[in-house]
């Protein structure tokens, strides 16, 4: 399985799909103007990855300032998956950062957590530097 | 190598003279060397435009290479060639008058040895014969002899009278016996006629020899000139007239003639020169097809404007009067500004038989498409509230969610379309002064005495595809309405304003719902419509340099604090 690596732009995220390792991660601001275009190929590659059946570990970090609600849809479907694939054994941690203060991400992130019955969701504080 | 090709009214001539072979007229040599072929330019203009070079060349009546090497060259050469000559046959006549003199004196000493013998003059016999020997030399002209006494004892030929430059006289005693006193004198006169006419034909030579010289110079001098400086020089001006009509060729530097080395360098250098501007040029050529590439899309962009525009009148239309609440008692204040001239955020305001209803709506996406599914909202809103008449908060999302769903044939396997919309709903009971809430996914804020409180309502948003037999559910929130409560519906595009705090933080964050709820908080006291606009203003403040992400949608209401009456 390919590693997916693309660079972030103003309005797309910063995305490292390191399949090999088990660390997923995407950070930025996430509103494409067509987010099922951006994150369909990127739910596809993640669909084929577990569907090899793995027992690694997978670790997805998730440090997002913003995102649309399309990106919201679609951050919702690629946890749905991993939460299948926590449900069928595979040990899965979701990492949520935000920054202190930043009720709006933070709050994303507890909607989020509340879905997880199988996979780890870890609310990341991140204080300012 | 005539100068037949003089042009016809041409002006008073310089260095005109030596014109049988002389140099060719400037004007010659640029017709030679193709330079006069073209039509003539004023050559006056300081820029570079078409024609300005072959203006330049032909604007001053200046004389050809050949013609100013030609001048200043050929008399010196002449004049040497000329002094040189004439001083070798003065030299040459100079040597031959000694031998001349050389010879007469060897006449007259040998003719005055024969005779010099004691009585010579006594007998005819002894010197007549010598002395008439003399006259056998073509030369001769005169021969006199005397005796001792110096009387004249015989003459021969006439005596010229005064000097003559070409007559040579010579005189030798006669003397018997070594030591002995003169028996007489001898003197012969000599002509030199004969090397006079001989001076004059080295003369003559030596001007034939110059003139031979003069042509030979010229001929070779144009010739060289022809060949290593002006074909050269024609390649350059032909180059540089393809540059003039911006065809970049560089001048061939392997000709039939190799240049000379000035001409080379000039060459090399233009070459550059070419390669310089021919990269400016195609800049330039690009930075016009940019341009033109820009008013392109300038224009396609014009005619999208125009027509969002359009869309934005139609999608203004189908909001309601922001007054439509004014007889529920209701004071209302709106802020509906989609990111781009339409967008997805949708409210709408009725008077439902006293009940006053306030909805706000978060569709999907923003600009064109956001307003199709605000379009498909209107009417589904409009079908529950008059066709079904249904007035309870909860009833009219879970109506809106199935009606947008089945419009949008999201139930099906495979559904297209993954849309739907977040939406907040307040239905106002004056008579009971109270209001009753329901959201999916869009809260409801709350101020009284200066705290916000957030109703949440359903986390779900409305429509989205949805496994067949799912439905939303979700249940009526009551708020009594305290005095000086009020109450604000707004799209997340309000609180999702990208920027950095202010309490000096580095990070860029969301300002939330808080940071929304603080800027209301602070204008508490204020008419709604004041507090709006101080809310934008804020937003605005707080964004700095960041664009907005979304559209932006909010609805304040207040109770007016007076018993409500029905104005009809």
């Amino acid at each position: 399985m390919d590693t997916i690596q693309l660079a972030a732009t103003d309005r797309a995220p910063l995305v490292d799909f390191d399949f090999a390792s088990g660390r997923l991660q995407l950070r930025g601001e996430s509103y494409p103007e067509d987010a099922a275009a951006f994150f369909g190929p990127l739910l596809q590659a993640l669909r084929g990855y577990l569907a090899e059946g793995g027992v690694d570990p997978i670790v997805c970090e998730v440090g997002l300032v913003y995102f649309n609600s399309s990106s919201a849809k679609a951050l919702m479907n690629l946890f749905m998956l991993l939460e299948d694939a926590a449900a069928e054994g595979r040990p899965v941690t979701i990492r949520w950062h935000f920054a202190e203060g930043d009720e709006t991400i933070e709050e994303a992130g507890e909607d989020f957590a509340a879905d997880f019955a199988h996979g780890r969701f870890e609310m990341v504080r991140e204080q300012p530097a | 190598m005539t100068a037949d090709s003089t042009p016809s009214g041409a002006a008073p001539r310089r260095g005109g003279s030596l014109r049988g072979a002389g140099p060719r007229r400037s004007s010659d040599f640029q017709d030679a060397a193709g330079f006069g072929d073209a039509p003539r330019g004023d050559g006056g203009a300081a820029t570079m435009r078409p024609g300005a070079l072959r203006g330049a060349a032909r604007g001053r009546d200046r004389d050809s290479l050949a013609h100013t090497l030609f001048l200043r060259i050929y008399p010196v050469i002449a004049v040497v060639v000329l002094v040189t000559q004439l001083g070798i046959a003065w030299i040459n006549h100079g040597e031959r008058i000694r031998l001349y003199g050389e010879r007469a004196d060897l006449m007259a000493a040998l003719t005055a040895k024969a005779i010099a013998r004691p009585d010579w003059s006594a007998d005819p016999a002894i010197y007549r014969q010598p002395v008439e020997a003399l006259t056998l030399d073509p030369a001769f002209r005169a021969a006199s002899l005397r005796d001792a006494t110096g009387a004249v004892v015989m003459s021969l030929g006439d005596m010229p009278r005064g000097r003559a430059f070409d007559l040579i006289t010579s005189q030798a005693d006669l003397i018997a016996a070594p030591g002995a006193a003169p028996l007489g004198r001898l003197t012969l006169t000599i002509s030199a006629g004969d090397l006079r006419g001989n001076a004059e034909t080295q003369a003559l030579l030596a001007l034939a020899t110059s003139l031979i010289l003069m042509l030979a110079f010229v001929v070779t001098l144009h010739a060289n000139v022809r060949r290593h400086v002006l074909a050269p020089l024609k390649r350059l001006l032909a180059a540089m007239r393809a540059v003039e009509r911006k065809d970049w060729v560089p001048v061939d530097l392997e000709g039939e003639f190799r240049a000379s080395n000035e001409i080379d360098v000039i060459s090399q250098a233009f070459n550059r020169m070419v390669e310089g501007l021919r990269t400016g040029d195609e800049a330039k050529q690009l930075l016009l097809q940019l341009e033109q590439a820009h008013a392109r899309l300038e224009a396609a962009n014009r005619l999208v404007l125009e027509s969002i525009g359009y869309a934005r009148r139609i999608q203004s239309s189908v909001l309601p009067e922001r007054t439509a609440l004014a007889g529920t008692g209701l004071e209302i204040a709106v802020l509906w500004e989609p990111l781009h001239q339409v967008g997805g955020d949708y409210f709408w305001l009725e008077d439902l038989d006293g009940l006053g209803l306030v909805l706000v709506a978060d569709c999907t996406g923003h600009g064109v498409p956001g307003a199709f599914l605000t379009l498909i909202v209107a009417t589904a809103l409009d079908r529950i509230l008059h066709e079904r008449r249904l007035r309870d908060p909860a009833a009219i999302l879970e109506a809106l969610d199935t009606m947008v769903r089945s419009q949008l044939r999201q139930d099906g396997r495979g559904a297209e379309s993954d849309d739907g919309l977040d939406c907040g709903l307040c239905i106002w009971d004056p008579a009971r002064r109270e209001i009753r809430f329901a959201g999916a996914g869009l809260a409801l804020t709350a101020v009284t005495d200066g705290v916000a409180t957030r109703i949440r309502g359903a986390k779900r948003g409305l429509g989205y595809p949805q496994r067949p037999g799912t439905r939303f559910a979700v249940e009526d929130v009551t708020l009594p309405v305290a005095p000086g409560s009020t109450f604000y519906l707004m799209t997340d595009g309000i609180s999702d304003q990208m920027g950095a705090p202010g309490d000096g933080g580095p990070m860029r964050r969301l300002l939330g719902h808080r940071g929304v709820a603080a800027i209301l908080e602070a204008h508490r006291d204020r008419p709604l419509a004041e507090q709006v606009a101080a809310l934008e203003a804020a937003l605005v403040a707080y964004r700095g340099g960041e664009a907005r992400r979304d559209d932006m949608t909010l609805v304040a209401f207040r109770p007016r604090p007076e018993a409500p009456g029905r104005v009809v």
